[in-house]
C-alpha cells in the first residue's frame, strides 16, 4: 500500500518565533495522492508550521529538514518554494490594492513559470471555468485582490489561487475558518476537484467539519509544538465528540510515565 | 546664496531697456513685475508652503544674463523637422534656444484654434491675450512668480474658442537647456469646448541656475472640459519651480493630473479657482522620487461659487532617500452653499531613508459642505510581499506590483486614453531603481 512516491516529507522540524520556540520537533510524510488532516488546538503550532514550510520571514526554522519531491526545501526563499510547487492557501489572506485578481494571477503564473508566455494561451477561458466552479461572480476577476473580499470570498479565492497555479503540495490553512455552510461546501468541492491528483494535501484545522467533505486520509494531532497523535479519518470524529481534552491528558500521562 | 539676496536688495538693479520691436504695454507689465519681485522679502519659513524648501534656490543669479534672455520668435520657416504625430491635435516645442515652435493640423487650425508662441500671441492680440496674462498669476502672487513675468523667455498661447471639441492632446514640450528657461503658458477656453493639454517638462540642464521657473495660466470658460497633464521628469540634476493655476466658470470642468518623477529639487504650486456655480476640478498626482529628490507639492482648491465640486487624490512612492513634502488646502468661500470637497494623500515609503510630509490646511467658511480629508505613510507590508512570493513571484516583481497597484486606483481615475502615460512613467523608474 505505502508503494506511493513520497511527495512531501519534513523530520524534526523546530520554528521559533521572536526567539521563543513554538514548533518542537515534528515529522512527516506524505506520499502521491493523500490527504492529511492537522488538528489542534489553538496555539499548538499548526498555522506555525504551515507558515514556516511556506518560507514566511517570520517564522524561523531552526533545526530539521524538508523535501518536496526529494527536492530540499529549507534553502530555498518563498518564491522558489512555491516554484518548487508547494502553495499555502493563508488563513487570512492579504488585501492586494491596485492588482486585480485576473491580473495578479496572470503575473503569478508568468513568474511562476519564468515567464513563459505559452502558459497563458487558455488563461481566460481556464479562468472562467474555475470561477463557475467555485460559484465566485466573474466581476470579481476585475477588482483587487480580497480589497474589500468578505471572508468566506477571500478563502474561494484562495482556492481558485490553488486550481489556476497547480500546485503539487497544498497546504490549507485553516481553509474552514470563517465560512459558512454553502461556502463550506463550494471550497471543499473545489479543494476536491483541484488539488493535485498526484499531490498531497495538508489541511490544517480546528474542527472536523471541513473533514466530512474532504475526506483525509491520515489525521495527525498537534499540541504545544508536537505532533502527539496520528490516526485514521476515525481520530478526527474522536477529536469531534470528545475535545482535546482526553489526548492532553494521556500525553501528560505518558510523559509521567 | 544670503550675500547674493542682499546685493539685490539694497542696489536696486535697473530693468534693461525697450527692445527693438517690444510693445510698450508688455515692457511696462515686465518692468512692474520686476520692481515687485525687488521688493518682495524672501518668503518666511513660518508658513507650510514655504516650510519645506528653502527659497533661496529658485533666486535669479547670473542676473545681467537673464535680462538680455528675449524669447526668440520663429521666422517663416516655422518647424519643418517637427510633425505633428497623428496622436496629436497640436505640437509645441520650447527650444534650448528659447525659440517656440507651434505645429497644429489642419483641422484644428480651421476650428479657429490659436497655438502660437506667447510673445508673438501677446504682440499680435494685445487687446485679447493681454486682457488674460498674469490675472491669475501675477507679480503680487509671490516673488518668483513676481520674478517670470518680468524675465519670462519662452512659452506657449492657446485659445479654443467656443463650441470647438479638440479630441486629441496639445503637447507642449519644454525643454529648458543651458539657460534658465522662464515660461509661461497661458490657456485660453471659450465656453462648451473640449481640450487636452500635456505639458511635458522633460531635458537636462546647468548646475549654476535653477532649470525652469514656469507659470501656467488656465481659463475654462462655462461648460467646457478640459484636462491639463503636468509631466515634470526634468533630469536629475535640475531644480525646477512651478506654479500653475486655472479658473472654471460655471458647470466646467478640469482634470488636473500631475506626473512627477524628475528634478533634484521639484516645488510646484498647483491650484483651482472654482469661480462659476457647478465648476468641476480634479487633480490626480503620481509622485515618485529616488535618490536624494526633494519634492514639494502644494496644492489649493478655492471655493467661490456654490454647488461646485473638488477632489484631490495624491500618491508619492519615495526611495532612498527621497523626501516630499505635501500641503494641500481648501478654501471654501462664505458665501457658497452645498460645495464638496475632497482630498485624499497616500504615501508609500519602499526603504527607510525617506520621508513624507503630508499638511491638509482646510478653510472652510460657508455652513453647507461636504469636506473630507486624508492621508496615509508606511512602508510596503512585508506579509503583502510574502504573500506574492508564495505564490512564485518572484521579490523584484512583487514590489513591481505592489507599488504598481499602489498607484493604479489613481491612475485608474483619469481619462483612459492618458493612463499609459503616467504608468509608463511609474514603471520606467521603478524598472531603472530595482
Amino acid at each position: 500500500m505505502n508503494e506511493k512516491k513520497v511527495i512531501f516529507a519534513f523530520k524534526d522540524i523546530h520554528i521559533e518565533v521572536e526567539g521563543k520556540e513554538v514548533v518542537k520537533g515534528v515529522s512527516l510524510e506524505m506520499r502521491e495522492g493523500e490527504k492529511h488532516a492537522l488538528m489542534g488546538p489553538n496555539g499548538s503550532g499548526k498555522s506555525s508550521l504551515a507558515n514556516a514550510l511556506a518560507g514566511h520571514p517570520n517564522y524561523t526554522i531552526t533545526r530539521g529538514e524538508a523535501f518536496i519531491n526529494g527536492k530540499s526545501l529549507l534553502e530555498m526563499d518563498a518564491t522558489e518554494r512555491a516554484r518548487a510547487g508547494l502553495f499555502l492557501a493563508f488563513q487570512y489572506p492579504l488585501a492586494i490594492p491596485g492588482v486585480t485578481v485576473a491580473n495578479f494571477l496572470r503575473s503569478a503564473l508568468k513568474s511562476k513559470y519564468n515567464g513563459d508566455e505559452n502558459i497563458l494561451r487558455e488563461f481566460r477561458k481556464e479562468l472562467n471555468e474555475k470561477f463557475q466552479a467555485l460559484d465566485i461572480d466573474k466581476v470579481f476577476a476585475t477588482r483587487y485582490l480580497n480589497d474589500g473580499f468578505s471572508g468566506g470570498e477571500k478563502k474561494r479565492i484562495e482556492i481558485l489561487q490553488m486550481a489556476m497555479l497547480k500546485p503539487q503540495v497544498c497546504l490549507l490553512d485553516e481553509t474552514d475558518s470563517g465560512l459558512d455552510i454553502d461556502a463550506l461546501r463550494i471550497v471543499s468541492k473545489g479543494i476536491n476537484e483541484f488539488a493535485p491528483k498526484d499531490g498531497a494535501v495538508l489541511l490544517v484545522t480546528h474542527y472536523q467539519r471541513m473533514l466530512n467533505y474532504v475526506k483525509p486520509d491520515k489525521v495527525h494531532v498537534m499540541m504545544a509544538g508536537q505532533i502527539v497523535r496520528s490516526g485514521g479519518p476515525e481520530l478526527a470524529l474522536q477529536l469531534e465528540e470528545q475535545g482535546y481534552d482526553w489526548i492532553e491528558k494521556e500525553v501528560m500521562k505518558a510523559v509521567e510515565v | 546664496m544670503t550675500t547674493q539676496t542682499t546685493i539685490l536688495e539694497k542696489v536696486k538693479i535697473g530693468f534693461r531697456p525697450l527692445q527693438p520691436g517690444e510693445p510698450d504695454w508688455i515692457y511696462r507689465i515686465r518692468r512692474e513685475a520686476w520692481d515687485r519681485y525687488l521688493e518682495q522679502p524672501l518668503p518666511e519659513r513660518v508658513q507650510n508652503i514655504w516650510r519645506y524648501t528653502a527659497p533661496e534656490s529658485f533666486l535669479a543669479k547670473n542676473i545681467d544674463a537673464l535680462m538680455n534672455l528675449y524669447p526668440v520668435v520663429p521666422d517663416g520657416s516655422n518647424g519643418k523637422p517637427y510633425p505633428v504625430t497623428p496622436e496629436y491635435a497640436a505640437i509645441g516645442y520650447n527650444l534650448d534656444n528659447r525659440m517656440t515652435v507651434t505645429k497644429m493640423t489642419p483641422e484644428i487650425s480651421a476650428k479657429g484654434v490659436v497655438f502660437k508662441d506667447i510673445y508673438s500671441a501677446l504682440r499680435e492680440n494685445e487687446g485679447f491675450a493681454g486682457r488674460f496674462l498674469g490675472k491669475l498669476v501675477g507679480a503680487s502672487f509671490g516673488k518668483f512668480e513676481a520674478l517670470n513675468l518680468a524675465l519670462w523667455n519662452t512659452g506657449f498661447f492657446l485659445y479654443i474658442p467656443d463650441n470647438t471639441v479638440i479630441e486629441k492632446p496639445i503637447l507642449m514640450n519644454r525643454h529648458p537647456g543651458g539657460q534658465f528657461t522662464m515660461g509661461r503658458l497661458l490657456v485660453v477656453v471659450g465656453r462648451n469646448s473640449e481640450a487636452t493639454i500635456i505639458d511635458d517638462y522633460a531635458g537636462e540642464c546647468r548646475l549654476e541656475d535653477p532649470a525652469a521657473n514656469s507659470v501656467v495660466e488656465i481659463f475654462v470658460g462655462d461648460s467646457s472640459r478640459v484636462r491639463y497633464v503636468n509631466l515634470q521628469r526634468l533630469s536629475s540634476r535640475c531644480s525646477s519651480y512651478i506654479t500653475q493655476r486655472a479658473q472654471v466658470e460655471q458647470n466646467g470642468s478640469l482634470y488636473s493630473i500631475f506626473g512627477a518623477m524628475g528634478s533634484a529639487l521639484s516645488k510646484v504650486n498647483a491650484g483651482t479657482i472654482l469661480n462659476g456655480k457647478g465648476a468641476d476640478s480634479r487633480m490626480y498626482g503620481v509622485l515618485f522620487g529616488d535618490n536624494g529628490q526633494h519634492f514639494d507639492y502644494h496644492t489649493m482648491h478655492h471655493h467661490k461659487a456654490s454647488e461646485s465640486y473638488s477632489n484631490i487624490d495624491f500618491k508619492v512612492i519615495l526611495k532612498d532617500k527621497a523626501n516630499s513634502a505635501y500641503t494641500g488646502l481648501i478654501r471654501i468661500e462664505k458665501e457658497t452653499a452645498n460645495c464638496e470637497a475632497y482630498q485624499e494623500n497616500r504615501n508609500l515609503l519602499l526603504n527607510k531613508g525617506t520621508r513624507a510630509e503630508s499638511i491638509p490646511e482646510l478653510e472652510i467658511l460657508a455652513d453647507q459642505v461636504r469636506c473630507t480629508h486624508g492621508a496615509t505613510m508606511g512602508p510596503i507590508d512585508p506579509e503583502m510581499l510574502f504573500y506574492l512570493e508564495s505564490r512564485g513571484v518572484a521579490r523584484v516583481e512583487a514590489v513591481k506590483m505592489i507599488v504598481g497597484g499602489f498607484v493604479e486606483p489613481t491612475i485608474s481615475q483619469i481619462p483612459s486614453d492618458l493612463q499609459p502615460v503616467l504608468r509608463n512613467l511609474v514603471l520606467d523608474k521603478l524598472g531603472s531603481e530595482l
